[in-house]
């Protein structure tokens, strides 16, 4: 078995003309925390919906856990999303006539099957034990996130992928969030990949690589934050 | 049209194989081969057994049935004392599972492909020579095995079959074809059967007790006894007989135990487990639940029969001065073609139901159209037989004319003169005698 979670060979994926993911050789060993870093259109959230399986590519090699995502079928894709990938997007995308605790059990529905106290639990966890019935528009943008958190990691899975989870968050809530993260990878051992444009937040992984137009142009590793 | 008969019998054997192969799937080739063979050999020795009556085709026939129907009830009390059993794992590679798993596919297909065959007339098959015969039926047992493999591939791997589901689909989707045959039906029989036992079982309780119609038994419960007596309790009690298998089989399938998940940790990993043993329960309902319909399929067929029976009209018939009913062999009906010929002989407010026929062994008889045991709802003549329209009981042609059960109570007479000469006077007592009986015990102590 290879040590890394993910590895790409040449990974593009071009819409048309535009080609927004340059032939990207990418190993991610298991258990690492990565920061994508790039400008507006620099291709950070193709790499991000390869990865989740959420899209396919147009060229190269993708490993995810060992599996070859090229060679999955629709049905093996969603498998593995299901079972393999949790991911939060900037847009928080819950159900909005669903309360927290809903949109949780959705999740577990679409996996095997709901169970109200394990979900009750997840959202203790991200400190919202006593927002369990609200729904998101009674949420503030901070706690809107962490339900994202608790739905995307109710399903244990090995690969959690952020896209902007903090972009729309002011500073208070945004450390909050990273906090939370770095708590649950602690206990849960998960391998995160992790876009922003900020800075600070990309500190908080144990390696950046920056994007420019679709191509990998710089990676630093960070020695402690 | 000899196809539009079989379509319903070849979907049914199509399904029974679809069953088999899926049970069966780690050895797809040979159950594929050994049913084929065994379509063909039931209805090769279907055919053979009819061209020359040595053992009744139907008689075999009808005992496999009838041990399939045992066996069914076996497994399915089996199953509600061991549970997992259900689950009994069909890949085992060993060497019992594997003969197992050949000779039930064997001795399945071998009765569809007898069932199949039976349900055509000696005129229909009469009509094809015995090789082209024998060739159809190979082509036929091919194509259906191709169909139940090529449907058996669109199948979603992920559906599975237990023995225990195998059996019971097999054996109710056999008792459904075999119920469109008058001769091979089992629910008629069992209601029959089951009918006959209460009877017997109240007379003989009532009798032991001795109990006077009026001193403690009250109307209402003598309603109950009249009850018990009716043909609806034969036709409860075989329902009950017939479905109970499918139904046992379905509560332990919904009762078995789901796997213990406490002591994993992990919720998603917990939950993964449950929702699978949940979807493989709901999955091993299916076939139970398909093996109910096809029973109820089986039930009507056989309380709404389809065959077409040879009923005329009685001709009404008068005696001359010295009370002697006369027919001539050869007047405006031809007597003596095979088939039965009922006439209606009334006199004054008395009237008597009978028959002439000429039996295939040659000998003329002359019954009433009541036997000694039912209410006189009198005989159709189908292909080989009588039917008695109230107990269905089929009785062979050769043995009309002999007294008996239910067999048509025979009438003395006489040929003269190339016609067939009845003494009016017997004729209408033995019926008023005969029908009394019967009316009296049908409507009990009511
Ligand atoms: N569905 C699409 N159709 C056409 N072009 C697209 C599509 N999605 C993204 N692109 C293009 O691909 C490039 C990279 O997009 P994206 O990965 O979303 O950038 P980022 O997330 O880094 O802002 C952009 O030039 C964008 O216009
Ligand atoms: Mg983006």
């Amino acid at each position: 078995m290879s040590p890394y979670i993910i590895e790409t060979g040449g990974l593009t994926r071009s819409y048309g003309d535009i080609c927004a993911l340059k032939p990207l050789d990418l190993q991610v060993p298991e258990g690492e925390w990565l920061s994508v870093m790039g400008h507006s259109g620099s291709g950070k959230s193709t790499l991000m919906n390869l990865v989740g399986g959420l899209d396919r590519p147009t060229g190269g090699t993708l490993q995810v856990g060992g599996e070859n995502l090229l060679a999955l079928t629709e049905d093996g894709l969603a498998r593995f999303r299901r079972n393999f990938v949790g991911i939060i997007f900037q847009q928080h995308h819950l159900v909005p006539y669903l309360t927290a605790i809903e949109n949780v059990m959705m999740a577990q529905y679409f996996h095997s099957m709901p169970d109200e106290a394990e979900a009750r639990h997840a959202l203790e966890r991200v400190g919202l034990g006593h927002r369990l019935k609200n729904r998101p528009g009674e949420l503030s943008g901070g706690e809107q996130q962490r339900v994202c958190i608790a739905r995307a990691i109710i399903n244990s899975p090995k690969l959690l992928l952020g896209d902007e989870p903090t972009g729309n968050l002011d500073h208070k809530s945004t450390i909050m969030v990273m906090e939370l993260l770095k708590e649950l990878r602690g206990e849960e051992r998960f391998t995160v990949i992790m876009v922003t444009h900020n800075q600070d937040v990309a500190a908080w992984g144990d390696r950046t690589i920056h994007l420019d137009d679709g191509m990998l142009v710089r990676e630093e590793r960070m020695n402690c934050q | 049209m000899i196809a539009v008969k079989l379509i319903p019998h070849l979907l049914a054997a199509l399904c029974l194989l679809l069953v088999l192969l899926r049970c069966f799937a780690s050895r797809r080739k040979s159950v594929l081969l050994t049913s084929v063979c065994g379509l063909s050999a039931g209805a090769f020795t279907v055919l053979l057994l009819r061209s020359m009556p040595v053992v009744s085709p139907y008689l075999l026939l009808k005992s496999l049935l009838g041990v399939g129907f045992l066996a069914l009830w076996g497994v399915s009390v089996a199953v509600n004392y061991r549970k997992n059993a259900v689950a009994l794992d069909k890949n085992e590679g060993g060497i019992v599972s594997s003969v197992a798993a050949l000779a039930g596919t064997l001795l399945a297909a071998f009765a569809a492909g007898g069932i199949a065959i039976a349900k055509l007339s000696d005129t229909a098959l009469a009509t094809f020579p015995p090789v082209l015969l024998l060739l159809v039926v190979v082509i036929v047992a091919v194509i259906v095995g191709g169909g139940a493999t090529f449907l058996e591939k669109q199948l979603s791997p992920r559906v599975t079959i237990t023995p225990v589901g195998m059996v019971v689909a097999v054996v109710a989707l056999l008792l459904f074809s075999a119920s469109s045959i008058l001769r091979l039906d089992l629910f008629s029989p069992l209601s029959m059967k089951v009918m006959k036992g209460v009877h017997d079982l109240v007379h003989q309780s009532m009798e032991s007790v001795l109990i006077p119609d009026h001193v403690f038994v009250r109307p209402v419960v003598w309603k109950y006894i009249g009850f018990l007596f009716g043909k609806e309790v034969g036709f409860w009690g075989g329902m009950v007989i017939w479905f109970t298998p499918p139904v046992l089989i379905a509560l332990a399938v919904s009762s078995r135990k789901l796997p213990s998940v406490g002591h994993i940790r992990q919720g998603a990993q917990r939950r993964k487990l449950l929702a699978g043993a949940l979807r493989e329960q709901r999955l091993q309902l299916l076939l139970p639940l398909f093996s109910l319909c096809v029973l109820a399929g089986a039930a009507y067929q056989s309380s709404f029969p389809t065959v077409e029976y040879w009923d005329p009209k009685p001709i009404p018939v008068v005696a001359n001065e010295g009370g002697m009913i006369i027919l001539p062999k050869k007047g405006d009906i031809l007597l003596e073609d095979g088939k039965i010929h009922k006439y209606l002989f009334k006199q004054k407010e008395r009237e008597a139901r009978f028959f002439v026929l000429l039996t295939p062994d040659g000998q003329l008889t002359v019954d009433l159209d009541a036997c000694a045991i039912c209410k006189p709802d009198g005989y159709g003549q189908a292909e080989g037989s009588v039917i008695c329209y109230y107990c269905k009981t089929l009785i062979p042609l050769d043995t009309v004319g002999k007294p008996g059960g239910c067999n048509p109570v025979p009438i003395p007479f006489t040929v003269k003169d190339d016609a067939v000469v009845i003494d009016a006077l017997t004729l209408i007592n033995t019926w008023g005698a005969t029908v009394q009986a019967t009316t009296r015990v049908k409507e009990g102590g009511k």
